[in-house]
């Protein structure tokens, strides 16, 4: 058995095999999801409403790929993974807010939706992708910095940390288990706690930050928030979405009861790919 | 810029240039000379001449009566850079005539592109929104 699986196990969750579905999310800034419902029908592609997101669709049957027609052109929907879409709608943010390892821009434009955002990258091929999601979503309250976050001295009272991880099996198949080591999620665990202390520094007293991972490995998630319990000032705040409460004893080390808080979405539990999302305020 | 933005409108668009690319104006900035995309991008300079992005298009559709509006079948085919024949064609409006340019629309008023009019109903293909299919596999 692979290393993972052995490890999910221990857990208290064997992984199973899991069905996703194609996702979209409604771009309201354009249309409603009931208009867009309509217009997809009635080119013989049906969707289904994702019960807990907003403004998601599961597409369920399509006669051809979803990015030719007029509807994805025009920028009515972006093609966005269910879970994915969850972390922003936990923000929720009411002014502007940071997109702190934005690109491509599924959730920087998704933000776009409801107030300012300021996207920041490391990778400038990937940036491109964004300025093509902007423009193709007719955003105009979006501006986009090639820059390590950790670069950034403004405070802001929103702040989305979608952290560079590790990803987990479900998009990627068996080959994700070959090439994952636990070097590798130790690699991206020390670059995590890095990133979410300068993230916590930005934040305005009483601001919000959203940190999410697509890993399901504890050491990218509840570690990383003991770790910001350890070291800041801030609280938890409950994530009231599907999924499971955080792991609080992980391989034997009990971490603080705080962390239930958090959600961990289990594939084989949510059908969609694994998340991990803790929401986390500033004292 | 400005000229091409005087075809169909007199009202202003506020923007900011950065090297050859000319961007919508916000206030959404950091301290940081790192600036990749400053707001909206609205089109650059290439060869010596302004090329308009579909982003432009998009906010000029809602400021102009200068537009040609498709059938389905128009605006599917126009999408796959087809130019447009009369069979495609629903309605003009502002000027039917030879020269000049026109926003191509779908019948929900969706900016599609643009292109130059060649004879009535009829108009050439300048740029259209199967342009990010295009772009998404060079990336």
């Amino acid at each position: 058995m692979n290393i993972f699986s052995e490890r999910y196990k221990q857990l208290g969750e064997p992984a199973k095999t899991v069905e996703t579905k194609q996702a979209i999310r409604v771009n309201t800034l354009k249309t409603t999801k009931e208009e867009l419902i309509k217009r997809l029908e009635a080119r013989h592609i049906e969707v289904e409403e994702i019960p807990f997101t907003k403004n998601g669709l599961f597409v369920l049957k399509s006669p051809f790929a979803i990015v030719s027609t007029p509807e994805y052109l025009v920028g009515l929907f972006y093609i966005q993974e269910a879970a994915s879409q969850l972390p922003v709608g936990v923000l929720n943010p009411k002014k502007l807010c940071l997109d702190a390892c934005a690109a491509p821009g599924s959730k920087t434009t998704q933000i776009a939706e409801q107030c300012p955002v300021i996207a920041v990258d490391t990778r400038e091929d990937r940036l491109v992708a964004l300025q093509n999601n902007v423009e193709r979503l007719g955003i105009t309250n979006c501006s986009a910095y090639n820059l390590d976050f950790r670069g950034v001295k403004e405070k802001f009272d929103y702040i989305l940390l979608d952290a560079p991880c590790s990803g987990n099996f479900v998009l990627e198949g068996k080959m994700w288990f070959r090439k994952q080591s636990m070097k590798r999620v130790l690699e991206r665990a020390e670059l995590q706690q890095s990133l979410i202390s300068h993230a916590i520094g930005l934040l305005n007293e009483n601001g919000t930050l959203v940190y999410s991972t697509c890993s399901l490995e504890p050491e990218e998630n509840e570690m990383i928030i003991q770790y910001a319990l350890d070291n800041h000032k801030i609280k938890l705040e409950k994530v009231d979405t599907i999924g499971d409460e955080g792991l609080t004893d992980v391989f034997g080390k009990k971490l603080n009861k705080e962390i239930k808080k958090c959600r961990r979405l289990w594939p084989w539990k949510t059908n969609t790919q694994g998340f991990f999302i803790a929401k986390i305020r500033k004292c | 810029m400005l000229e091409f933005i005087k075809k169909f409108t007199d009202k202003e668009i506020e923007y900011v240039k950065v090297k050859n690319k000319y961007y919508l104006k916000n206030d959404l900035t950091l301290s940081t000379s790192k600036v990749f995309m400053p707001g909206l991008i609205l089109g650059e300079i290439k060869d010596d001449k302004f090329k308009p992005s579909l982003g432009l298009l998009g906010l000029l559709s809602k400021l102009t009566t200068e537009k040609i509006f498709v059938k389905d079948i128009g605006e599917i085919d126009f999408l796959f850079k087809k130019n447009l024949r009369p069979r495609h064609v629903e309605r003009v409006t502002g000027e039917n005539k030879i020269g000049y340019f026109k926003l191509v629309q779908n019948e929900y008023d969706e900016n599609l592109g643009y292109g130059k009019m060649k004879k009535e109903n009829r108009l050439k293909g300048l740029k259209d929104r199967g342009d990010f299919i295009r772009r998404e596999k060079t990336l």
